[in-house]
């Protein structure tokens, strides 16, 4: 038809499992940190964790540490699988360019160095292990490689044909 | 396009497919070494803590509370408290519906806690003030909370281990169930609970009686109320040495006044339920009255 422009095909191959293991993940830790913020507003009343020495979510959940520059972590952790599931949308991992590769790549670092730091704060600082809290650890560092791997196995847009390479 | 032109289009087409390849190999392996450097910071994290958490910790040793001290502790100015009323104490004791907890055909009080405890550091203080109102300790001696990497560490306080304490109003049990010494990764053990506190520290220190299970310190008054955790912050007094402690806790204009003789106040009225108000001039005075309003 005159004038109309031909629709976009120029997109990226993404591995199928990629999008899928990545929104189950996403999933589960956005179900448990919606536990958690549960909890953290409950003052803990029905956390489902054994009370140990070593495993105990209750010292955890209530020590100065589960807040970060006030805010509880756990709606944090809400926000984070949120936003990372909405960015590994079939849609956006097979838009052509690096752009939303990177903030991607970024965002989920950003979560597995938020991680490291609560594991530290865990074993060195409150001397406790959550259970729930390291479910949510595994899943963001589980997240990581999923992401990191599955970027480098996109597959690129076919190269541009320009007109004089046409095939005669 | 001729066949010769044909021929190297696919050859160079080969190439660079080969050339991706081989790119998408070396961030493949780019990629697996950064999670094995995650993993080997993890595997780090965990065997410092377990060399950390092994290694011995030597408390901060006590001694007996001086005579000055101990008059002064034990005999807070009832001006003092009455200025204060509930002060800044929080947590004050839940009620429960218990069987009453009596010894001799008195009430009796029950404190469970531990010399490394820095809540349980922080709560004795009170607890003196407020029980010296119904009766007399003996052989006090100071002690200091775990140093750090502990909360609030090396809260200089009080130990009832190796005291004793006398009323005609009610009975006083309290075990230290640990020193502020660790070895191997425990804490060294001191006191033991009886079968029968024990079955009382399991059954009330637990949901739904307490927030969580088995915290210390922990205290019982009388079967009438349970208290979990400190009801002051003991910030101000952690560069304080316990000669220090008990003037700045007598004084109503300092925060540990505040704090110490406001949870005795609370504290006070809580036991004052078990005795039926008496001693009638500590039940009844305006310090007491004024903290009861605290009571859940």
């Amino acid at each position: 038809m005159a004038g109309q422009r031909p629709a976009r095909t120029r997109e990226r191959r993404v591995p199928g499992w990629f999008p899928r293991v990545a929104l189950v993940l996403c999933a589960i830790g956005f179900l448990v940190s919606a536990y958690l913020t549960w909890e953290a507003f409950t003052a803990g009343a029905t956390l489902a964790c054994p009370e140990g020495d070593t495993v105990n979510c209750a010292k955890v959940t209530e020590s100065e540490w589960s807040k970060f520059f006030g805010v509880p972590v756990a709606p944090l952790g809400m926000a984070f699988f949120a936003v990372l599931a909405w960015l590994c949308r079939p849609v956006l991992l097979r838009r052509e360019g690096l752009g939303w590769d990177r903030v991607r790549l970024a965002w989920v670092s950003v979560g597995l160095v938020m991680v490291l730091y609560l594991v530290w704060a865990e074993l060195f600082k409150i001397g406790a292990i959550c259970l729930w809290c390291t479910v949510v650890h595994v899943l963001t560092f589980a997240l990581f490689g999923v992401v990191l791997f599955g970027q480098i196995l996109i597959e690129p847009a076919p190269a541009r044909v320009r007109f004089k390479d046409r095939p005669r | 396009m001729g066949k010769s032109s044909r021929v190297q289009n696919a050859r160079l087409a080969q190439v660079r497919a080969e050339q991706a390849k081989a790119e998408q190999r070396r961030k493949l392996l780019i990629a697996g070494g950064t999670v094995g450097v995650v993993v080997l910071v993890v595997v780090g994290l965990v065997f410092a803590a377990l060399q950390g958490a092994n290694k011995d910790v030597a408390g901060k040793a006590g001694s007996a509370l001086d005579q000055a001290s101990f008059a002064k502790l034990t005999n807070v100015p009832a001006s003092a408290l009455d200025t204060v009323g509930a002060g800044s104490s929080s947590n004050p004791p839940r009620t429960i519906d218990a069987p009453a907890l009596t010894k001799d055909g008195k009430p009796r009080v029950l404190y469970v806690g531990a010399e490394f405890c820095p809540y349980c550091a922080s709560q004795r203080w009170p607890l003196v003030v407020a029980l010296s109102r119904f009766g007399t300790f003996n052989n006090l001696s100071t002690t200091y909370s775990a140093p750090a990497p502990e909360p609030n560490p090396n809260t200089p306080t009080i130990t009832f281990h190796g005291s004793t304490y006398t009323s005609q109003y009610l009975s006083f049990t309290a075990y230290e169930t640990a020193t502020n010494e660790k070895s191997n990764g425990n804490w060294k053990p001191l006191e033991t609970l009886s079968s029968e506190d024990q079955t009382l520290f399991s059954t009330y220190n637990a949901p739904p009686y307490t927030q969580t299970k088995g915290a210390i310190p922990w205290l019982d008054i009388a079967g009438t109320s349970i208290q979990e955790g400190a009801s002051w912050d003991a910030t101000p007094i952690l560069a304080m040495s316990h000669a220090q402690v008990v003037t700045a806790l007598a004084d109503p204009s300092t925060p540990t006044g505040q704090g110490v003789l406001g949870t005795a106040n609370v504290l006070t009225a809580q036991i004052c339920k078990a005795t039926g108000g008496q001693p009638a001039n500590v039940c009844t005075s305006a310090g007491v009255v004024a903290a009861a309003a605290k009571l859940q």
